[in-house]
């Protein structure tokens, strides 16, 4: 296999801002290839957009961030990476898709000349070939009447072409990798479906590697050849999507599979809820993360924490933090 | 878009004849009886009862209110604004000479506002919490606080006085107008320096910031291209506001500098109850103000996208 | 409202405003308005801390006597102006219609002009023989008044307007309370909570006010000590005695920069500022001996 568009490795990420510091990420590793999506679950607030981004140095103003750990894109190391030459590996290197087209696009200007700008500045384009390219990546997001909606500012735009049009200005520099911060959460539920095929046809012509931070199971099914499962920013679980979806391991990730209506046949009934609210995250306790709501927890999850150990899988390793399941379902898999 | 112009347009039409039948009101009819005043001073004290009701006739100071305000709307429009109290000269050939004295004013601080807020608001912004931003921080806002006529003082005190550089009274070249156009520019640069300052910051904490980090700008490039056109509306806004309120600057640097302004006549006519003159300059400041004010709705109506779109609708 | 980034310390000079214009009468060495001529234009003694003026009046006394002219003229101002902006402000947003429309152009018209316009309008108007019988302070506190109220009754309005739409305003009224108990008990708290909020902050353009009309010979007449007459007064002898327009310059702008400083509070408080310097250090090393804590019970991890 070749080597990952983007790894990260033991990636420690600190928050802090005037009312709150928070360790957000805490020892997280993880690799995208080329040609691959993966997704990244968890509740808000779990650090999975802290994770992706945070390395990116992409974080609101205001906060600070400290990072420690590595995370490998195109040879560098972006934490080590001084700000002004992070930013150039940003658009030509990573395309990202925000949650809210509405806020993420600026209202004061048109969404062609900034497709246009960044095939230039990054594709190297002339502005005649920069503005076909624009316009031709408009009408490939699916957007109708392209050379129109080139003049058009946001406002003008329905949300879900808004978001078409998010995504065709993530993919106007050609970057490797095309981050995807909850796309269709703020979108209609027809238009979700539209958008996640968009980014399933992407990939497909493309061959370019998607990271789906999601806590919409459904998306991972349609989309994600492999999974994380982000807890309170730590891995709960990872492996190949239908490793983590039909067999899960981690009692938090049964608990959120269990919680989404219809998903598994045993659960048809009706869907549970897990129990109790996400940990504190401004104190960082010894032990596993889960521990206090967790239906198995035993008094040694609250001192030692657990470790990511290999269950199964065939190709992608099916990985979970959960001793005691592990133990008591005879799940080791040491080869 | 050009219906919403036209409705703000009749409104400021409105406004001022609205405003200026309250002060004619004021003006010339709550201090007293104006004929005995010029009497007075055309006859001394001994100005009898008779002369008085002379006057009064001849000015038709005895018909109602409301007759002698459509008299006067009307004599104005043709450009009459009536013979000042105090130099007994016809008040537009007042105009006709301070006016030009006061547009140069506003407009010479008009301009150095505007360079010396986005200069200070943007460096301000690029340095954002450091140190150079609490000091441009602290120049703004002494700069909104100090008195402008304390502000003429010590640039008085400076430049003329200390360093003998530049003339500080009266009108000598162009470098008389150096001094009174800082004075005047001082206070609205600093408010504006704040507005771009604090608006930038809200803009650079909005989602379409980190898109235009995303997208591979830097900072620079983020707070230039994505920041500022946003607040461009605020700008403009606060722009026409201190703009207008740039006239009372004037008022102090024509008495302090000696220059012979609207700013200089209006207080000389307040002083010397010239009830005419006063009527005047306020008929002159409300038209002013008011289309000022359209102005700046028109301007912010062109800026903005989102009412720009109403006029395809 | 949240005062945590208030600069405190910069508030001084508002307060020693305050108490130097409550005390002027305990705090002054000489009678302000006595002139003596045989102390003409000193510099700083034993006798006149500060120094004294062109007739031999004591600076000091001035700038003390100044701070208690305007600190009191600043008062009636704000107070008088406030009752008749939240009345006229809350009678035009409660009871709607014609009333509205015309308190709503008669707002209109008085912010058609900047109010120290106003001010120096009415101050013309008031030299007319029929105002004969107030005295120049006076004068100049109606015509402040008259030019200040436009403001906060636009500000009343918006917020009793507002306020009127919330559902709470409907299910009292549906539990039959009258209109002076909703109105008393809902809309005033609200009302003045912001405007009170807003003239405190307003304070600093008030006491500017007031020295630029003494400065143009139409607010505060001599012998009266008033900083922007004692400066106005100083501009002859600019060139010798720099400290007569230095002193009370400075007195007058420390003054007003606090107050503005107060306002400036209110209005960044919605602007996101990040952690710094030793506040952040501080977390820093809070979260870093957490690690250490955890590490030693979860053994080598």
């Amino acid at each position: 296999m070749s080597e990952p568009v983007y790894a990260v490795e033991d990636l420690v990420i600190d928050l802090y801002t005037p009312s709150v510091s928070v360790r957000a990420v805490d020892r997280v590793s993880f690799a995208i290839n080329a040609g691959e999506t993966l997704a990244v679950v968890g509740e808000s607030g779990s650090g999975k957009t802290v994770m992706t981004l945070g390395p990116l140095g992409l974080m609101p103003e205001g906060v600070t961030i400290d990072l420690r750990g590595s995370a490998r894109a195109a040879g560098k190391d972006l934490v080590k990476m001084s700000p002004k030459k992070l930013s150039s590996l940003r658009g030509g290197q990573f395309g990202v898709i925000f949650q809210d087209p509405m806020s993420a696009l600026n209202p004061m200007l048109k969404i062609g000349p900034q497709l246009a700008e960044q095939a230039r500045r990054f594709a190297g384009l002339s502005p005649a070939a920069a503005r076909a390219a624009a316009v031709s990546l408009l009408a490939r997001t699916g957007i109708p009447d392209p050379e129109d909606r080139y003049d058009r500012y946001p406002h003008e735009l329905s949300g879900g072409m808004l978001q078409r049009a998010m995504i065709a200005l993530a993919l106007a520099a050609r970057p490797r990798v095309l981050i995807a911060d909850e796309p269709t959460t703020a979108l209609d539920a027809t238009v979700q479906a539209q958008i996640l095929a968009l980014l399933r046809q992407i990939q497909n012509e493309d061959g370019i590697a998607v990271a789906l931070i999601t806590h919409d199971i459904g998306a991972v099914s349609v989309l994600a050849d492999r999974v994380i499962v982000l807890y309170a920013g730590r891995i709960a679980e990872e492996g190949s999507a239908i490793d983590v979806l039909t067999s899960p391991v981690h009692p938090y990730t049964r608990g959120l599979l269990a919680s989404v209506p219809d998903f598994r046949s045993d659960t048809a009934s009706g869907t549970r809820e897990i129990p109790g609210l996400p940990p504190d995250q401004t104190r960082v306790l010894p032990g596993c993360r889960f521990a206090d709501r967790c239906p198995q927890a035993e008094a040694s999850c609250r001192t030692k924490r657990p470790v990511l150990t290999c269950v199964g899988g065939n190709e992608v390793p099916h990985r979970a933090a959960c001793p005691i399941v592990i133990r008591d379902e005879g799940l080791a898999d040491n080869d | 878009m050009r219906r919403m112009f036209l409705r703000r347009a009749g409104l400021a039409l409105l406004l001022m004849l609205a405003a200026t039948a309250l002060t004619f009101a004021l003006v010339t009819a709550a201090p007293g009886n104006v004929a005995a005043l010029i009497a007075e001073r055309a006859a001394g004290p001994g100005a009898d009862g008779e002369m008085i009701a002379r006057i009064a006739d001849e000015l038709g100071l005895n018909d109602p209110l409301p007759v002698r305000y459509v008299r006067w709307l009307g004599d104005t429009f043709t450009g009459d604004f009536g013979v000042s109290l105090r130099t007994g000269k016809p008040i537009s050939e007042e105009f006709a000479e301070r006016i030009p004295v006061t547009a140069t004013l506003l407009a010479g601080g008009g301009m150095l506002a505007l360079f010396y807020s986005l200069g200070l608001g943007l460096w301000g912004a690029t340095s954002n919490g450091r140190f150079a931003d609490r000091i441009l921080h602290g120049i703004a806002l002494i700069g909104a606080s100090t008195p402008n006529f304390f502000v003429a003082a010590l640039l008085v005190i400076v430049f003329a006085v200390g360093l003998g550089w530049i003339p500080s009274f009266g009108l000598y070249g162009w470098t008389s107008w150096i001094l009174p156009c800082v004075t005047i520019a001082l206070f609205p640069g600093s408010v504006l320096a704040r507005v771009v300052r604090v608006n930038l910051q809200e803009a650079m904490a909005r989602p379409f910031a980190t898109t235009g980090f995303a997208k591979g700008m830097n900072r620079g490039e983020v707070l230039v291209r994505e920041a500022l056109p946003n607040i461009a509306i605020p700008y403009i806004t606060t722009f026409g506001a201190q703009f207008t309120l740039m006239i009372i600057g004037a008022i102090v640097v024509e008495r302090l500098f000696g220059l012979n302004g609207i700013g200089a006549f209006f207080i000389e006519a307040i002083r010397f109850r010239d009830f005419v003159g006063m009527q005047a300059v306020l008929t002159l400041f409300v038209v002013f103000f008011v289309s000022v004010n359209l102005f700046v709705d028109l301007v912010a109506m062109l800026v903005d996208p989102r009412l720009r779109r109403a006029r395809r609708a | 409202m949240r005062f945590a980034r208030l600069p405190w310390l910069v508030l001084t000079p508002a307060l020693i405003f305050v108490f130097v214009g409550v005390f002027a009468p305990l705090l002054m060495t000489h009678d302000p308005a006595v002139q003596d001529y045989t102390a003409i234009l000193q510099g700083p003694s034993t006798a006149h801390w500060l120094g004294t003026d062109y007739l031999g009046r004591d600076l000091w006394s001035r700038i003390v006597g100044g701070a208690r002219t305007s600190l009191v003229a600043m008062a009636f101002v704000l107070v008088a102006a406030l009752v008749i902006g939240v009345v006229i402000g809350s009678v035009a947003g409660y009871v709607g219609g014609l009333v509205e429309t015309v308190l709503i152009s008669l707002i209109d018209i008085a912010l058609a002009l900047p109010s120290l316009v106003i001010a120096l309008a009415l101050m013309g108007v008031f030299s007319g023989e029929n105002f004969d019988w107030l005295s120049d302070y006076w004068k100049m506190v109606l015509a402040l008044t008259l030019a200040w109220w436009a403001n906060y009754a636009r500000m009343s309005r918006a917020v009793v307007v507002a306020e009127l739409q919330q559902p709470y305003i409907e299910a009292a009224r549906v539990m039959g309370a009258s209109h002076l108990w909703i109105f008393t008990r809902h809309i005033l708290p609200h009302v003045l909570g912001l405007v009170v909020v807003y003239a405190s902050a307003d304070a600093g353009a008030l006491v500017l006010a007031i020295a630029t009309l003494s400065f143009l010979g139409l607010g505060v007449a001599p012998p009266t000590p008033e900083w922007g007459q004692m400066l106005v007064d100083g501009m002859s002898y600019i060139e010798e005695y720099p400290n007569l327009v230095i002193i009370p310059g400075l007195a007058l702008t420390a003054v007003v920069v606090s107050f503005n400083l107060l306002g400036e509070a209110f209005a960044l408080q919605k602007v996101p500022r990040a952690l710094r310097g030793r506040l952040l250090g501080r977390k820093r090393a809070e979260r870093k001996a957490e690690d250490q804590a955890r590490v030693s019970v979860e053994g080598q991890a």
